[in-house]
Order: C-alpha cells, then structure tokens, then sequence
C-alpha cells in the first residue's frame, strides 16, 4: 500500500483553515500551497501556531473550518490516503515504551502497509542511516536526546513517505550531526521528497528552504523565497576604506553614496552590484589602493525579527498546545 | 483498505502482552489453581453441592468469566492509558489507520489475552476436576463475547481517565464488587427474594451465568436471556468505543 497522488494536484494544499481552542485563536485563516517536490521552511515564534498547523495535516488537530489535501486527498473526508503519504517526526517524543529502536521502526513501516521482509531491511537502513544501530536492542528512553530526535526522523521516514513533515528535526543534534541530517535531507529532497520543516534555527531554514513561511498570532504574515524576502526587508551597506583621498567626480551617476576623504558607503538592496561599480571606478582611478572593504548582509533572522517584532531564540514560552 | 497496518498494531498489541507472560499470563492460571487446591481438595468436601455440582466444578466457570474479565480490561486499559501517558497514540493515530480499524485492533489485543486466560482455565478445570463441557460451540463464543466486552471497556477507561488513580478507581468501586457479586461463588437461587432481583440487575451474572451454562449444561436464568444479554453488552461497549474514537475523545485537539 503506498502514497497514491492525485494527478496535478499539489504535495500540500490548505485553505482558510481556522482553529480555535477554548477563547485563543490558533490558527486564523490559512492558506497555502505547497508544490510536489518543495523544500518549504515554517517558521514563527513559540506559539504563533506552526505545530498547531502541523498537526492538523496528520490528522491529530480538528480544525473547525478550511480544508487541508494531500496530494488531492481531504485529510478529513480521505484520512488515510491522505496519511498514507505523510511521515512525520514531531516536535516531542512519542514512542512507545515498550519496544526496542528496532521493533519500533519495523511496526512503523507495518502501521504503513508494508510487508516484514521490507519493514527489517528499512529499519536496519534507518538504523545505520542515523547511526542508531548500537541502541537497537534499546528502548527509547534509554537514549540521549540527540539519539531520540534521530529516531522520531528515522521512524518518519520507514514508509518512505512523499511528503516529509519534520518539527524540529535538529533540536538536541550536535553541529556535525546536524549537517549530516541536512546533506541527507538535501537527498531526499532531490530524489522526490516533498519536505516541510519547522526550525528554530533560522539558519538551518535559511541553507535548506526554497520556500519559508513566517507565521505568527495563527497567520501567514510574509511568504517566499528566503533571499528575495532578505532582498525586500533587509538594507545592506558596504563600506569600502581607501589609502589616500579621493575625488567625488569618479562617482557621478551613483546616487546614494557618503563619500567621505578615506571612505565610501552605500546602503540600500543589491549592496553586491553597487560595490563592484564603486570598486571598478575607484580603480580606474590609478594611484588608488583600497584598505578595506566592510559589507554587511542581511538575513532570514533580520527578517524575522522586522516581521514578529522578537527574535526567534528569543520567544516566550509555549503557550498554546 | 489496509489490512496489513491492522494486523501490525494487533501483533503490536499481542506482542506487548505476550512478552511479559510471566506478569500476564501466568498469574491468573495459578490464581485458578489455587482455588483448585483449595475448593476442590481442602474446603471443597466441607461445602454442600450447589444446582447439584461439587462447590469446585460449580465456581469454576465464573472463576474462569473472572479471569477473562479482569485480563481482557488489564490489557486494553494500560496499553491505551499508556500510549495517551507517553503519547505514542499521537503516533498510531498519524498513521494510515481508520478508527475502526484502530479501535478493533485494540480490542483484539484483549481478546486474545482474555481468550487465552479463559481456555487455559477451562482446560485446567476439564483435567483437574473433570468439569462437563456441554456446549463447546456456545462456549467459544460467550468467551470471545466476554472479552470484547471487557476490552473494550478498558479502552473507555483508559480514555476517561487522566491518572493511574481513576484506572483503579474503576477496577476496584466498579468491576470488582460487580464481578464478586455476580454468582461467581453462588447461585443467585440461594439469596432471598430481594438479593435475588439485585443480582439479576448486575450485568455480570449474565456473563457468569451464561458460560455456566455453557460448560455445566445448567444456568440460574434462560440461557436465551443471558445470551441476550452478553450480546448486547457486547455491541454497546464495542460501538461506544468506535464512537468515542470516532470524535476523537480525549484524542484529537
């Protein structure tokens, strides 16, 4: 039994959904569409409603209005069509505390329809993939964090699903493991995947994303693509410091420019462009030598920080569920 | 339909019990023969006959009902508390999974143990005191009634409760003193009137009862009534599970 798409239709396709619990709204009116074969990146201070998100495409959060398919399946008319395409890791561990890594990942692939045979050779692959295969014998909670976080992701993926949801994939993994799992999800990606991720660490989105969201108080407040969304809300400068005066005529028609005796800035977007044009005439200039050049570049974390008015590491505590 | 994701989470919930038989299996089979030993070779020639049996052979269906009974509920009780306590239910529920399918295959997972308690009981007691077995067809079947009943009650409990503490508060102000009270150790023809109709208002008796007649030949009521009964109980319990699973009880945000 695998993942059967609809032809045409998109990996993710949400519209208007809301969800309220008790008096707090979390989720207010989204939309989105994801495209079969995306890397696509969420993001949102604690609380602003991504996992909210998250878990009413698998099913485990009743929205009380909108529609959410996968890949043309209605996760509330097509349940389990719609999961049969879907692997997800969550934010939290949930494993049962019965069974070994080993046992867990082979029923993972049962729960999926898969066969024995196919469910041992898996686990042992997932197993070797994300260097688990000393603890097989063990049951979860006798893991390191890090090796847990390694088993909600290798769990996700014994179905090999078409589309990916992973909620914090790399919380808890050291730096080289990290970009292990990123070289390996990078894989996946080209090989098929469709993958959705929440992240903390805006680099991560940053290096990973074709995509990201920004979500907070339920909505989708910007959406793109990461270096065009940099390009939009962040002001880049470039200070160029030379040995020896030099004169303003080199630098008619370049608006914008300070130029002062041992210096030149600028500011504003495409800060790349407008450096080479200020370098290429301040050679023309012959006895010119430069001593230094400072650029300063913006980034995903600028833009989110302009967007939610808080930095992502530093967002209060989880306040909704 | 996916069938082979519904075998896996029965084998799943199989294999849960089956590994720690010595906690699950064997404690109820040497309760049994205890009572054996005790009934039938100690106190046993000190009581008189009931309905015309030896004390021993006339209790030992409703200790075999008990021991389904309190088997089939244990099972599907802590599996699925434990599975809401350390949320891998969130991860069967995101599975490819329907409800009923989800909720069956819990249910199976009780059956089988309550079956396995049951038969090993009624073995034990065939050999032991040569207990008649008159209606073998009959009996299989009020035994794998009687543990759906019970299973799926502990799935109701588990849904219900928010601590270990509200798991026994069920098992013990409910099911025990409905079970003791039951005709398990007496025929409800002994009590006076007012008893007597008291009893018959406990579910229980039916299913005691019922397998009674089944292994004995002999029930303190129709067998078509306590027949009834179990098959009743037997789909409400099994329905309410289906519905509460359905909504999402206590499951689904």
């Amino acid at each position: 039994m695998g993942c059967y798409k609809k032809s045409k239709m998109n990996a993710l396709e949400i519209q208007s959904v809301k969800k309220y619990y008790s008096n707090l709204q979390a989720l207010a009116g989204i939309d989105l569409q994801i495209h079969e074969g995306e890397f696509f990146g969420l993001l949102g201070p604690n609380g602003a409603g991504k996992t909210t998100l998250i878990n009413s495409i698998v099913g485990l959060v009743k929205p009380q209005s909108g529609s959410i398919q996968v890949f043309g399946h209605d996760v509330r008319t097509h349940p389990v069509e719609a999961r049969q395409c879907v692997g997800f890791s969550p934010q939290e561990v949930n494993v049962d505390r019965f069974f070994n890594l080993r046992k867990t990942l082979e029923f993972q692939a049962g729960f999926y329809g898969y066969s024995k045979t196919f469910a041992k050779e898996r686990a042992q692959e997932m197993l070797e993939q994300f260097k688990l295969t000393e603890k097989a014998k063990s049951p979860f909670y006798k893991l390191s964090g890090g090796m847990q976080k390694r088993l909600l992701i290798a769990r996700a993926l014994m179905s090999k699903p078409k589309l990916l949801i992973l909620d914090e994939p790399s919380a808890g993994i050291d730096v080289a493991q990290r970009q292990e799992l990123w070289e390996y999800l990078r894989g996946l990606n080209r090989d098929g995947t469709t993958i959705i991720l929440t992240t903390h660490y805006i680099d991560e989105a940053e290096a990973l994303c074709e995509r990201v969201a920004i979500i907070n108080h339920g909505r989708i407040i910007e959406m793109g693509k990461p270096k065009a969304l940099i390009e939009k809300y962040c002001e880049e400068s470039v200070e160029i410091g030379l040995i020896g005066p030099i004169g303003p005529i080199l630098f008619e028609n370049l608006p914008g420019l300070i130029i002062k005796e041992n210096s030149i800035s600028a500011k504003g977007p495409k800060i790349g462009k407008i450096t080479g044009e200020i370098l290429k005439r301040v050679f023309q200039n012959n006895n010119q030598q430069v001593l230094d050049i400072q650029v300063k570049h913006g980034s995903l974390e600028e833009v989110f920080i302009k967007l939610t008015g808080q930095p992502i590491d530093q967002t209060p505590p989880l306040s909704s569920p | 339909m996916n069938s082979l994701g519904f075998k896996t989470l029965i084998a799943r919930e199989y294999y849960r019990f089956a590994r720690l038989s010595r906690q699950t299996i064997a404690p109820p089979i040497i309760t049994n023969l205890l009572y054996i030993f005790i009934f039938g070779f100690s106190l046993g020639s000190r009581i008189r006959e009931v309905n015309g049996f030896p004390y021993i052979v006339f209790i030992l269906p409703g200790l075999a009902a008990m021991g389904i009974i309190t088997n089939a509920y244990a099972n599907t009780s802590t599996s699925l508390f434990m599975a809401r306590m350390d949320r891998s239910i969130e991860n069967i529920l995101a599975s490819p999974l329907s409800a009923f399918q989800i909720v069956t295959a819990f249910v199976m997972g009780g059956v089988i143990r309550g079956v396995i308690i049951g038969w090993i009981s009624l073995l034990i007691s065939l050999f032991a005191v040569n207990m008649p077995l008159h209606h073998l067809l009959w009996a299989f079947l009020i035994v794998l009634l009687i543990s759906i009943i019970f299973s799926s009650l502990g799935i109701i409990s588990a849904l219900w409760s928010e601590s270990w503490d509200h798991i026994a508060t069920f098992t013990n102000f409910f099911m025990t003193p409905f079970i003791y009270l039951g005709g398990v150790f007496y025929s409800i023809q002994m009590l006076p009137p007012f008893w007597h109709k008291v009893s018959l208002a406990n579910p229980i008796f039916y299913l005691v009862d019922s397998l009674r007649w089944a292994t004995l030949g002999h029930g303190d009521v129709s067998f078509v009534i306590s027949m009834s009964v179990v098959a009743g109980m037997a789909c409400l319990a099994f329905g309410v599970c289906l519905w509460l699973f359905k909504m999402g009880y206590k499951l689904v945000l």
